[in-house]
């Protein structure tokens, strides 16, 4: 019956968020009962190594909601052509977009709303798809509620939708909390795009939000502006439902600087709107040519790749615990446990798109198994780009592909660079002063000369694809001699030595000193 | 109980309150106060009265602002008995209703307002976008009026309140608005567009095709416009232009089946029109029009009738549906044709069931229509198109 479309990221916009998003996601699905029924979040510009904003609350949304819940994720690399223009990390009228374009055309409504809303069918236990299911067409709205952050933060259990909007009925009386605010027509009341209801096929027909509204605000004004011109009316469902906002001005958001913030011209996209169509992107509002990575909180998670990733690539340990060292005489000893740190390897993986190309610089052919083994089986289908320049690794494993560093560096989606030695042997003690061999330095000098070109020459080989800069995992370059190597060229935190893993974007450090090291790595090869 | 308006009237002479004086206001006195005041552009217009809905409307919308409840519902009240398919005003009943606390007649009266619109016939799917609204638009022209009194200076208001009058048939005072908008945009091709549809409105079709020769040099795959100069090109006589017109716009369409069957249909072209009759019956089945104009395609294209067009109900589609297929008579349908475009519906069925066995009936049926059907409508574009073929 209907595609309720909301949108964010995976950041702090406001007060407590998690817990206003999983009261609003649950409370939503709480309300749905047409098994063609969803909720579209388009999760825009979270930055690829965090997941999703839903994927990072999982765990306080109700079965029911994960059932529901269609993430449609939108990667910065997919932002980046709009940067430049607007001060804003998520873009509203985009992702509506994107998800109305990628909404089920067996959905007659769609409802545009926020995560911080909960919305009450004034008669206990009507459903919101009996309601819309009911009325005639046209374009719908409500007039929002405020709730006090008290209430929802201290009173709320998250995962008790029924139990909330039960609360919601008992407040609204013995608190006053239902005061309607009147607005002007279009908008009909304050805070419109909390519940705007709109038939689908009326929403293609004007080519959805106006995606030249780069800088936030009055996207929803715009809209009832245009579907009033359209529709001839603005109705109200207030007799159905009452809409309830979670209200997070404790702490202001990023977009709301008080007078001094920035937004959308209101003459241009409210009272001079003269067309419900946006003509100028008829054929391509909603991105219809860009794939957009679907997620889900109900099936094929990421933990449940995250598993069967390691679950083909380990064994499972034989002792309660292994040791190692970071003692300082120990900077030289390289040895480091494949079984322990492949888990912290695959756990920066995880969050980039299945179809990357991941480069793999490494000295240890066991790691080369091992890793290729973990990548397939976590649901990645891009190949792992291995340099013929490394030796002693194997080359016939699926989904590997051996080839010259230089042709890689243009293909591949991210790097990891691996620092072993590559005639440690599977059941040796680890950090107990073993020193290098020759064989193991000439490896690990072809990882380190491939390192410092790639980390220098990061922006100038990307693929044409990309706008964004690269990441580059470093494998066993915490406390030992690659560790200042690695974070010479790369902004990576510091991370506990036992995940022996670091990871970050190249440096853009405009030192002498940064200046020479980019200058070595550019002829490094 | 609600109070009666002499009672009301006789209390509030004695003591003006602050909703004694809004109503005051909202009558005569604020006209003779403030003649040029747009607000009551209701009166101004079509000799509109006191007596008549939308003035009690207004009215109890003034009231309804100012918390006087019982008043404002006696007032629509009597709005709603003058003329029971006033959506407008027994929304608004249901929202005072609900705000004295009566939540259940409330609602009551809100699906009692849906209903009525869900049953409102709407414009022909293939027109510009302002004739597919709803025709009564009270409440629009109130609050458009009340947003154009803080902004003078914008196009929105005037472009949505000139919709609003257009679709209520007041064409004079939508391209009154649509000229204002257009000082303020002069760039606005949509609004030249609107201008376009009130001169249309207003039977001035030559004018009309100026504005949207305009619209279209600029715009050439605008299907409103398309459609619209199509409109006012059969109204001027210029059949070739105004087919070539709805060609163009059933390639734009690329398909959608509701306004492809209709913009079949004005041509008279029923090989093409029928499979989107076929699919729109399919999807909108509640729609008595689109079970009649297949049948009407079968027929003229010597095909058996639909076997689901023996349709029951007393609408005036569903007549016409009988008419095809032998279940009433000429006399009957004529006899319920009571304005000119239910007559040039008539005449054109009739013209369609004649056509096999006589066609200078046939040829006066569709004659008929010419002569009284409104040109916007598909009958008359159908009926032009086929008194333009040779051995009709």
């Amino acid at each position: 019956m209907f595609s309720v479309i909301l949108y964010g990221r995976n950041d702090t916009h406001g007060y407590n968020l998690h817990k206003r998003a999983a009261i609003s996601f649950n409370a939503i699905a709480e309300v749905m009962s047409d098994p063609d029924d969803e909720i579209l979040f388009v999760d825009y510009n979270t930055p690829d190594d965090h997941p999703t904003f839903p994927e990072a609350i999982h765990d306080t949304l109700t079965d029911k909601a994960k059932k529901v819940l269609r993430i449609l994720r939108i990667r910065p690399e997919q932002h980046a052509h709009l940067k430049s223009k607007t001060h804003l990390v998520a873009l509203e009228c985009q992702s509506r977009n994107v998800a109305l374009r990628r909404s089920n055309p067996n959905n007659r409504w769609i409802l545009y709303s926020n995560t911080d809303m909960l919305l009450v069918p004034r008669v206990d236990g009507q459903s919101l798809s009996e309601i819309l299911g009911d009325v005639p067409d046209g374009f719908y709205q409500v007039p929002r509620f405020e709730l006090p952050e008290m209430l929802w933060e201290a009173a709320f259990d998250r995962r008790d939708p029924a139990g909330n909007l039960a609360k919601l009925r008992e407040w609204s009386v013995r608190y006053h909390l239902n005061q309607v605010v009147q607005n002007f027509m279009p908008m009909k009341y304050d805070a419109l795009g909390d519940f705007q209801a709109a038939l689908r096929e009326d929403m293609f027909a004007v080519h959805g939000f106006d995606e030249s509204m780069l800088l936030g605000w009055h996207c929803d004004s715009n809209l009832a502006a245009r579907l009033a011109l359209y529709r001839g009316r603005v109705d109200t469902l207030i007799d159905k439902v009452f809409g309830y906002h979670c209200d997070h001005t404790r702490v202001a958001a990023a977009n709301n600087k008080g007078r001094q913030t920035r937004m959308n011209d209101q003459d241009r996209y409210i009272w001079n709107v003269t067309s419900p169509y946006v003509q100028a992107q008829a054929e391509t509002w909603g991105w219809p040519d860009v794939e957009i990575e679907e997620v889900r909180l109900d099936r094929d998670t990421s933990y449940q790749r995250f598993t069967a990733g390691l679950n083909a690539a380990l064994e499972p340990a034989t002792v309660p615990y292994t040791t190692t060292s970071l003692e300082w005489h120990l900077f030289d000893d390289l040895t480091y446990e494949i079984s322990h740190t492949l888990p912290f390897v695959c756990d920066q993986m995880l969050t980039y798109p299945r179809s990357s190309s991941i480069m793999l610089v490494a000295t240890r052919a066991e790691f080369v198994e091992r890793f290729v083994k973990a990548w397939k089986a976590m649901g990645f289908v891009g190949p792992v780009l291995v340099p013929e320049e490394c030796e002693g690794l194997p080359d016939d494993l699926l989904g590997l592909v051996r080839g010259s560093a230089a042709e890689f560096l243009t293909q591949a989606d991210m790097f990891i660079f691996e620092f072993g030695l590559s005639t440690q042997r599977a059941n040796e003690c680890v950090r107990i002063g073993r020193m290098r061999g020759a064989k193991d330095k000439a490896r690990l000098d072809v990882v380190e000369r491939i390192f410092r070109h790639a980390a220098s020459m990061e922006s100038e080989t990307r693929p044409a694809h990309r706008r964004l800069p690269r990441r580059f995992v470093g494998v066993n370059v915490i406390y030992n001699k690659y560790w200042p190597l690695f974070t010479d060229y790369i902004a990576a935190n510091i991370n506990p030595f036992c995940s022996q893993v670091l990871a970050g974007l190249p440096r853009a450090d405009p030192s002498i000193r940064g200046k020479v090291l980019r200058f070595r790595g550019r002829h490094a090869l | 109980m609600l109070p009666d308006l002499a009672t009301y009237w006789a209390r509030r002479s004695r003591c003006v309150s602050g909703s004694g004086m809004l109503l005051k206001f909202s009558g005569r006195l604020r006209e003779a106060l403030r003649p040029r005041d747009q607000l009551f552009v209701f009166e101004k217009s079509s000799g509109r009265s006191e007596a008549e809905p939308e003035h009690l409307y207004l009215r109890a919308r003034a009231l309804l602002r100012a918390g006087d409840m019982p008043i404002t519902i006696s007032l629509l009240q009597q709005a709603c008995e003058l003329d029971p398919t006033f959506s407008d005003a027994i929304e608004s009943q249901g929202e005072a209703l609900d705000r004295l606390g009566d939540s259940a007649a409330a609602v009551a009266k809100y699906d009692l307002a849906r209903r009525i619109r869900r049953r409102a016939r709407l414009g022909a799917p293939d027109r510009h976008f302002v004739w597919r609204q709803q025709k009564r638009s009270a409440a629009e022209i109130l609050a458009y009026t009340s947003v154009i009194k803080s902004m003078r200076r914008h196009a929105l208001p005037y472009l949505a309140r000139g919709n609003a009058y257009l679709v209520g048939g007041q064409s004079e005072l939508a391209l009154a608005d649509f000229q204002r908008a257009l000082k303020l945009q002069p760039a606005s091709l949509d609004a030249l567009a609107l201008k376009g549809e009130a001169l249309v409105g207003m039977g001035r079709y030559h004018d009309a095709m100026k504005l949207f020769d305009r619209v279209l040099s600029a715009r050439p795959a605008d299907f409103d416009a398309l459609n619209s100069r199509g409109i006012a090109r059969m109204a001027a006589g210029r059949i070739e232009d105004a087919n070539a017109d709805w060609k163009r716009q059933l390639e734009v369409l690329a398909g959608k089946s509701a306004p492809s069957a209709y913009i079949a249909l004005r041509m008279a072209d029923y090989d093409t029109s029928l499979p989107h009759l076929m699919r729109a019956l399919r999807a909108n089945g509640s729609d008595s029009y689109w079970n009649l104009y297949a049948s009407a395609a079968s027929l003229r294209l010597g095909r058996p009738l639909l076997a689901g067009a023996m349709e029951d109900g007393d609408s005036w589609p569903a007549l016409l549906t009988a008419l095809l297929n032998g279940r009433a008579t000429a006399d009957e349908v004529l006899a319920r044709a009571d304005t000119p475009s239910r007559q040039g519906e008539a005449q054109f069925q009739l013209g369609i069931l004649a056509f096999d066995r006589d066609r200078a009936s046939a040829r006066r049926h569709w004659q008929q229509v010419v002569e009284v059907c409104p040109p916007t409508l598909v009958e008359y574009a159908a009926a032009r198109n086929e008194l333009a073929r040779p051995g009709i």
